[in-house]
């Protein structure tokens, strides 16, 4: 699982540096516009290090979001799935608040909160909060009348049965989701460090970019895609292990 | 009397076909007792309305001594996160715990017990579904083709050991089987379309039990009257 996931995301990167070289040098473009591989290579050194921190940083802020988003799902999903008026409002407002731009959002957070750790999760969190949301909706208020009828009818039926039911039921949609939804925390928080914030890999790409250095970029992307990859492949291992241990096999 | 349905009227809403039209008929006796009829007639929508399942219909259904009433279908699943064993010793009562082991016994599910559900035979699982719901408490059990995908052999045995064990219960069986409910019940419960008058016809099986033989003379008459009616 993970020499796969790291070869996919290094064939792919370097594809694109290919790419990017074909370009300078059928062009013939300038150091300055596209560095050359010489520089990149120069700069991976001497930054690398530096933004490796920067990157765990947002990987840390991301994970804490993520974990946050799916708490968050999951108590609103629990009362989403009921059918009082409450949950059917949540539905509805999760439907359509879903439907608008978390970035748009992102200035007014930035405005009341300052650019400090709690902007950056709050806007990760909400970025991957509501496709989590959505599914944790859908799969919660769906009932497996086969399974459920037995406890209805002996009247040993909870809300914690119910939901234990529904979800042991879909752990696969569920795990999928998760895993799914972790890169959006990940753009989330770089998303998040971008627009303002004073850490993380998104303030050091930023930087970059006002000193219109390509070659530190690259080398962010480059420790950005294996540390989103090392995460990707923890929670596509933690999903296969409660798939295991608590699946239907 | 144990139940009684009066001049029952239902259709399903949004539909314009009656399911049932007048619909009257009794159980005056416990016993293992059959609804039969062909598929549509309204087996599992009647089944549903006596649990309480399925309301706003017109007429009355009036039950006598009968407070717990269970449903149980031969899709019906148990849930993956625990075995046969540890399911069954959650969801039986503390009283009815003893029963556990005969009805595993007799059920032949002693193989299935460290199984979950999912790794079972389709037979395997429709008996353990009628296993847990025999440990409930209940005075009406209505067992909607709880025994398909049962062989013959086995589905007799299981139907003697209920006879023998709740003999003061009341059991509701849906099944297509002619034969089978002709051998094994005391009352048959022959629901007909709607457009029949009367829509149910009650018919006397051979109530088979342990030790008393099966009339084979009087079984095809039974069978042949079972057919006409429905």
């Amino acid at each position: 699982m993970l020499h796969r996931r790291i070869y996919q995301f290094l064939m792919i990167y370097f594809i694109g540096l290919v790419a990017l070289m074909l370009v300078k040098y059928s062009l013939n473009l300038s150091d300055y516009t596209i560095p050359g591989v010489n520089e990149i290579w120069n700069t991976c050194r001497r930054y690398s290090g530096l933004y490796l921190v920067a990157v765990l940083n947002t990987l840390a802020v991301a994970i804490l979001g993520h974990v946050l988003s799916i708490c968050m799902a999951t108590v609103v999903g629990i009362i989403g799935r009921l059918t009082i008026w409450i949950s059917s409002f949540i539905r509805v407002a999760a439907y359509n608040i879903q439907a608008y731009p978390i970035v748009a959002v992102a200035p007014i957070i930035f405005i009341l909160l300052g650019d400090g750790l709690s902007s950056r999760l709050l806007i990760a969190a909400m970025i991957c909060y509501f496709p989590l949301l959505l599914s944790f909706i859908g799969i919660l208020s769906e009932p497996i009348a086969e399974i459920e009828h037995f406890f209805e009818s002996t009247q040993r039926m909870n809300w914690r049965l119910q939901v234990k039911i529904r979800a042991f039921e879909n752990i696969h949609k569920l795990v999928t989701v998760i895993v799914g939804s972790a890169t959006l925390a990940m753009v989330g928080t770089i998303v998040a460090e971008f627009i303002a914030a004073n850490a993380g890999i998104g303030y050091s790409i930023r930087i970059a970019l006002y000193q219109s250095d390509l070659s530190k970029i690259l080398v962010a992307l480059f420790l950005i895609g294996v540390c989103t990859s090392l995460y990707l492949v923890f929670l596509e291992w933690l999903g296969w292990f409660i798939k295991k241990r608590f699946g239907s096999i | 009397m144990l139940l009684e349905l009066k001049e029952l009227n239902y259709k399903y809403p949004g539909s314009v076909n009656d399911v049932f039209r007048d619909l009257s008929c009794r159980v005056t006796e416990p016993g293992f007792h059959a609804l039969f009829g062909p598929s549509g007639v309204g087996k599992t929508t009647l089944a549903k309305m006596i649990t309480g399942e399925i309301s706003g219909f017109g007429g009355e259904i009036s039950s006598h001594g009968m407070n717990k009433v269970l449903y149980t279908f031969n899709l019906e699943r148990l849930p993956g996160w625990s075995n046969i064993q540890e399911h069954l010793a959650a969801i039986t009562p503390g009283a009815n715990k003893e029963k556990i082991k005969e009805l595993v016994k007799s059920f032949g599910l002693q193989s299935c017990l460290h199984s979950r559900f999912a790794q079972l035979s389709l037979g395997q699982q429709n008996r353990t579904n009628l296993t847990r719901y025999l440990l409930q408490d209940f005075d009406l059990l209505i067992m909607d083709e709880s025994l398909a995908n049962v062989d013959e052999m086995t589905k007799e045995k299981i139907i003697l050991k209920i006879k023998t064990l709740f003999p003061e219960r009341c059991f509701l069986y849906i099944s297509h089987n002619v034969v089978e409910v002709s051998k094994f019940c005391k009352q048959i419960l022959v629901l007909r379309s709607h457009h029949k008058n009367p829509q149910a016809v009650s018919l006397q099986g051979q109530d088979i039990r342990d030790g008393r033989a099966l009339k084979k003379m009087e079984l095809e008459q039974r069978m042949l009257e079972i057919v006409n009616a429905s």
